[in-house]
């Protein structure tokens, strides 16, 4: 960012979202969106990687290749246990949105993309396995993982077809493949990735999704939308 | 006591007492403003970040002029008593200076200053544990939650691009 490489520190809290400072220009970034709120680089917007949250057994069966943050020893004894975003649920907030029948610490999906947010009900989402809806006018698609708790979401677009093709889940014959797109019958992955048919090798465009709690979600995206409310 | 005398002993006092209603200041309205388990309103944070941004010039001025405000006050020979106070208060003001060096979050989150990576075959991890997994170029990692949870900031390199891991 603006030439320096920047080493970030948790400086403070917003709201119960997190402040960070830099190092080198003592700038302050707001955790959620990336944004610098004071400071010298105020209104700088740090650039997203694309992120999942996901349980450790399918990334793993994805990335057999990759690498794991590890235990620093020292703090080990203060680590979360694994369940660390269902018991925070039981911990007080100091805002709250009384909308769509929603309590504060609702787990929610949002995403933010094509000009709108639209947060997505996180048991729902489980429960659906496959929601197909819209963020913006743009047609979008949030698949749960074969482990029944990852949850990925993609732009309904596929290069050739026309409009939104619908899809459905499947038990696929294809190692992996969860999905079937109606208007090609190819088989999908979690990935997003067509794994058979005339379209194989072609993947979906991902969304960042951000697993949020509802006040904090509603408190960055004032003019937020959810799934299954009016 | 010249009056004279009296004039200096009290603009020295208006300056002791400037600098520590400074300094104080600077040091209690961030912790005030940011502090977890309270409503931050747009305002007051954005000044408490400003209060931030500056106090560390401030605090250093507002600590040496406090210092000189006091030799002054000493050269018109007050009593005991007084001398001690101002002492006193040009310490307190001295301390508050060493204090706004200080970001009580920075220590009260313990950052992992050196992250440490390991293959997935060298990991244990319950299959159901949470990660937050990243791709750069060819290279996958993941941050288990439980441990960023904690964390809640990792300043990490992956295919030589500097990231900000959070949570």
């Amino acid at each position: 960012m603006a030439g320096l490489r920047l080493t970030f520190h948790l400086a403070g809290i917003n709201n119960q979202n997190f402040l960070m400072r830099d190092e080198q220009t003592g700038t302050y970034w707001q955790q959620i969106s990336g944004k610098a709120v004071s400071g010298p680089l105020r209104g700088s917007q740090l650039p997203f990687v694309h992120s999942d949250e996901l349980n450790f057994g399918t990334w793993q069966s994805e990335e057999p290749q990759g690498t794991v943050l590890q235990d620093a020893a020292e703090y080990r004894f203060g680590y979360a246990r694994k369940d660390w975003d269902v018991r925070m649920q039981r911990a007080p907030t100091v805002i709250d949105f009384r909308e769509h029948g929603l309590k504060a610490r609702d787990l929610m999906l949002g995403i933010q993309a094509f000009g709108a947010s639209r947060a997505f009900p996180f048991d729902q989402v489980i429960r659906e396995k496959l929601v197909e809806d819209r963020v913006g006018a743009e047609p979008v698609l949030l698949v749960v993982g074969a482990d029944g708790q990852s949850v990925r979401a993609f732009r309904d677009r596929v290069p050739g077809v026309l409009g939104a093709p619908e899809f459905y889940r499947v038990s696929g014959n294809q190692p992996g493949a969860l999905l079937m797109d109606a208007a090609t019958g190819s088989e999908w992955n979690f990935q997003g990735c067509a794994v058979s048919g005339k379209i194989k090798g072609i993947c979906l465009e991902p969304l960042e999704v951000l697993k949020d709690y509802w006040f904090d979600w509603r408190n960055f995206n004032p003019s937020t939308t959810v799934y299954g409310r009016k | 006591m010249t009056s004279e005398m009296q004039r200096t002993r009290l603009i020295s006092v208006t300056v002791l007492l400037t600098c520590l209603a400074l300094s104080l200041t600077s040091v209690v309205y961030p912790i005030y403003v940011i502090r977890p388990f309270r409503a931050q309103g747009a305002r007051e944070l954005a000044i408490a970040l400003a209060v931030l941004r500056f106090r560390n010039a401030a605090v250093l001025i507002s600590g040496a002029a406090a210092l000189a405000a006091l030799v002054i006050y000493w050269r018109t020979q007050p009593g005991k008593w007084r001398r001690i106070f101002a002492t006193a208060g040009a310490a307190f003001v001295c301390v508050l200076a060493a204090l706004a060096r200080v970001n009580i979050y920075e220590l009260m989150f313990h950052p992992d200053d050196r992250p440490s990576f390991a293959a997935v075959s060298r990991t244990k991890l319950d299959k159901d544990e949470k990660v937050i997994a990243i791709k750069i170029g060819g290279a996958a990692r993941a941050y288990p939650i439980r441990n960023i949870s904690y964390h809640h900031v990792i300043n990490d390199v992956l295919d030589k691009v500097a990231i900000i891991a959070t949570y």
